[in-house]
């Protein structure tokens, strides 16, 4: 059986696509990635929604640029955005980036990506693990769209808010109860337009992982 | 029986289970909390003021508040509002005893909800939600956002 590692390591959140449609084989791909992640007692509570159509990949982006940039004005305003970019030494640069975050157009690209797949999850069949199985299918989706050679992004943040959410269901025709259909996030997809020099560094496996107890950073030697 | 220690203990359980399953979303999940009350209220207004007064008038004559008083800054965007007297302060006591910042104002709630619903506001966001147990009184900052336009307007709110 293959490693897929590389596959996992070498995976970035592409955020920029060319204008290249991305053909029907490819998304078929990526979508029978998604319906083998796991699921619990194979409930399958997963959908998926494919959006091509361009005025309702706008909307989804306006949705998006709402979202982030009400969130991000204010974050910006008590300061906060500053301290979590201060890393950027050069001021102008540092601003261009604060801008482009607190304006919400860090988040606006689903106008601009090809596909966009919205994944959701029923509540009305009995499962009990609805977002955790569905973040199972957009983890497949992104690593099955990377393997392919296409540029994916996981993007939760437009859906989070209860009455984004409900805009999100309005948009695509979902079901607007909240026993009804659960949006969890939606992934947009397309050729990658930008490759991602300075991936965000990772926390180190010594200070993630504990061993045989919570707290044991000691590994015990086995043999 | 204390009907308010009561009903306040439930909410500390359902915001403690939220946060422990969402985390600093949980307070993006709860802002249709309360607005159930404010929205059988009939609330009239042609601007921010006249529907936020209008609120606190309701609310002080429901009892869910003692009183609130509110400032607008930030180029229009930051709404400050204390709270006072409000029958939830039990909740949110509870809520930092176990550990978790209070998240979820819902005369906040109320009174954004009722900015979108008259008045057609894009949006909004709870930014910060600060509890002064002693004095009995919450110091609340909102972004409202009254069109798409005004995202990313941004300002200062330490000198407000």
């Amino acid at each position: 059986m293959p490693d897929i590692l590389d596959v996992i390591v070498s995976r970035k959140s592409i955020r920029r696509y060319k204008p290249d449609p991305v053909p029907d084989e490819l998304i078929d791909k990526v979508l029978e990635a998604a319906r083998w992640a796991p699921t619990g007692e194979n409930y399958q509570p997963w959908r998926f929604i494919v959006v091509r159509d361009q005025e309702t990949r706008n909307r989804i982006a306006d949705l998006a640029r709402l979202g982030s940039g009400s969130r991000m004005t204010a974050w910006y305003c008590m300061g906060h955005m500053q301290e979590r970019f201060a890393g950027i030494e050069d001021p102008v640069k540092r601003e261009k980036v604060l801008r482009f975050m607190y304006s919400g157009e860090v988040s606006a690209f689903a106008k601009d990506a090809p596909v966009v797949i919205a994944v959701i999850g029923t509540l009305m069949e009995g499962s009990v693990d609805v977002p955790y199985d569905l973040s199972a299918a957009i983890e497949n989706i992104c690593l099955e769209a990377h393997a392919l050679g296409l540029g994916a992004c996981w993007v939760h943040g437009p859906v989070a808010s209860t009455r984004d959410a409900r805009k999100f269901k309005e948009i695509l025709g979902i079901p607007t109860g909240l026993g009804q259909y659960k949006v969890i996030a939606y992934v947009s997809i397309g050729w990658p337009a930008e490759q991602r020099k300075h991936p965000r560094p990772k926390k180190s496996l010594e200070e993630l992982v504990f061993w045989e107890r919570f707290g044991n950073k000691e590994r015990p030697r086995h043999g | 029986m204390d009907k308010d220690r009561y009903y306040n203990h439930l909410l500390f359980r359902m915001e403690q289970l939220l946060y422990h399953e969402l985390s600093d979303c949980a307070s993006w999940k709860t802002e249709l909390i309360g607005i159930d009350f404010i929205q059988t209220q009939d609330i009239q207004g042609a601007n921010e003021t006249e529907i936020i007064d209008a609120c606190i008038a309701k609310l002080k004559a429901a009892g869910l508040v003692k009183d609130i008083t509110y400032s607008i800054g930030g180029k229009g965007i930051l709404l400050k509002l204390k709270v006072a007297g409000c029958p939830h302060m039990l909740k949110e006591k509870l809520l930092r005893e176990s550990g978790i910042k209070p998240y979820s104002c819902l005369a906040t709630n109320m009174i954004l909800d009722q900015l979108i619903e008259k008045l057609g506001y894009a949006t909004t966001y709870v930014a910060d939600l600060a509890v002064d147990e002693e004095k009995g009184e919450c110091a609340i900052r909102a972004a409202i956002y009254a069109t798409p336009a005004k995202i990313g307007e941004v300002s200062d709110w330490s000198k407000e």
